[in-house]
């Protein structure tokens, strides 16, 4: 069970839909898993309907609402009704069944990673899966910028707590911690770094935010 | 015990669910009006109800692209999200969502898919926009707290009314401007931190985050 949640004004910004591609993947692999933040956004949805209704309203072309009748009347495509698709999570969408076969770059001994930062063109965030073995810790390191994570597969932790499966943590350059891969799978999280592509020129130590 | 991991993450209880099951009769009498024109579309294809909804809707919806900057697109949003409300409306369920909510998310997912459409071709994009923005009510096989959420935007309305304009300002740039908390204080010229503590103070009020701690 979750115990790391996105704050409220992250799920507002959501909610409002305000956060880049890979920022609303974490926060929708987490609702996935969080009854308690999907209530959340169902109230912060509401917001956004209440404040639509509260902001003044324009008038539509006089043909608007014939133009769309006529659109949905000729057009199969405007007027077919949606399917209802079997549940896949987007994860699966971006990254196929397996995530532990992914074509994975071993760092160091217990540490590998991957960038997925090209699954989103146009994004001026970097996207990294790291995967830390079970038992495995990282070195000591800082953050630079903001680093949003979630824990796709087993858990780590660090002298903050034990972050589990789709906890959500939000890292800065004031946490220096140690993380250590705790149970018997190897941890796999999924980060968005807000770090600006300046620092491609640390490579390394840009690809691989355990280590910086 | 678990503390805070950083400023940026809370800690709370999880609370249990209330499931419909618990709550078998007393909901019915608390479907909106717009959620039962909605239904109409959705079962019969009922053309008055659509038109219904069509008047008292499409104007907000007009604000809402005119003000994310999409003047030039603001008739085209319309027509986008009322064609993409016809064709879900049998999706719709109203233990769900309240009306304008589910109508709201619609607005919101077709302002972004404008906005993604414009940046790219969408051949490019591994997710669309659906998987990473839900439409209440789609694929979601969990219980229903049709009550909550009813109940939840009838106590925004009311709540609105009591908060100061200094915070309905800032709420209003972040969900009509698609403004993020920074781009509002830079707008505002106050910090990032004022802000922050504005949406904080009318999220409280609007009890979005009774649930938090240590914020």
């Amino acid at each position: 069970m979750t115990r790391h949640h996105p704050d409220s004004l992250s799920l507002m910004e959501y909610s409002a839909g305000n956060l880049s591609e890979p920022h609303a993947l974490c926060i929708r692999l987490h609702l996935e898993q969080c009854p308690h933040c999907r209530s959340r956004v169902d109230t912060l949805n509401s917001l956004g309907a209440v404040m639509m209704d509260h902001q003044p309203k324009v008038t539509v072309a006089d043909s608007s609402f014939d133009q769309l009748m006529a659109r949905i009347d000729s057009s199969p495509q405007a007027s077919s009704p949606v399917v209802p698709q079997p549940k896949v999570s987007p994860l699966q969408k971006l990254l196929g069944d397996d995530i532990n076969a992914l074509p994975w770059k071993r760092q160091l001994a217990d540490v590998s990673v991957l960038d997925i930062t090209d699954k989103f063109p146009g994004q001026n965030e970097r996207v990294v899966l790291q995967k830390l073995v079970a038992g495995g810790k990282a070195p000591a390191h800082t953050h630079r910028g903001d680093e949003t994570t979630i824990v796709l597969q087993g858990a780590f932790a660090d002298q903050k707590g034990v972050f589990n499966q789709w906890d959500f943590v939000v890292l800065n350059e004031q946490d220096e911690h140690r993380p250590v891969a705790v149970g018997c799978e190897d941890c796999i999280t999924l980060s968005v770094l807000s770090a600006p592509l300046k620092l491609t020129g640390t490579f390394t130590r840009l690809l691989n935010p355990f280590l910086r | 015990m678990m503390t805070i991991a950083s400023s940026n993450t809370i800690t709370v209880k999880e609370r249990p669910v209330t499931t419909l099951e618990q709550q078998p009769t007393k909901t019915e009498g608390r479907k909106d009006p717009w959620g039962v024109l909605l239904e109409k579309v959705g079962k019969h294809q009922d053309r008055a109800a659509y038109h219904a909804l069509f008047e008292h809707f499409a104007p907000q919806i007009k604000y809402y692209a005119i003000s994310n900057g999409l003047a030039s697109h603001a008739e085209e949003l319309v027509q986008e999200v009322f064609v993409s409300i016809w064709r879900r409306s049998c999706l719709y369920d109203w233990r769900k969502a309240a009306a304008s909510t589910w109508i709201f998310t619609i607005a919101r997912n077709q302002r972004i898919d404008m906005l993604r459409k414009m940046q790219r071709t969408s051949a490019e994009m591994a997710v669309e926009t659906e998987d990473l923005w839900q439409i209440p009510g789609d694929n979601e096989d969990e219980p229903v707290t049709s009550l909550h959420r009813l109940m939840s935007e009838r106590r925004i309305r009311e709540s609105l009314s009591q908060l100061p304009e200094e915070q309905i300002t800032v709420i209003a740039k972040v969900y009509m401007e698609h403004k993020s908390h920074q781009m509002v204080a830079d707008e505002l010229n106050i910090p990032l931190g004022t802000v922050k503590s504005r949406v904080r103070l009318a999220l409280n009020k609007l009890k979005v985050i009774l649930q938090d701690q240590n914020v």
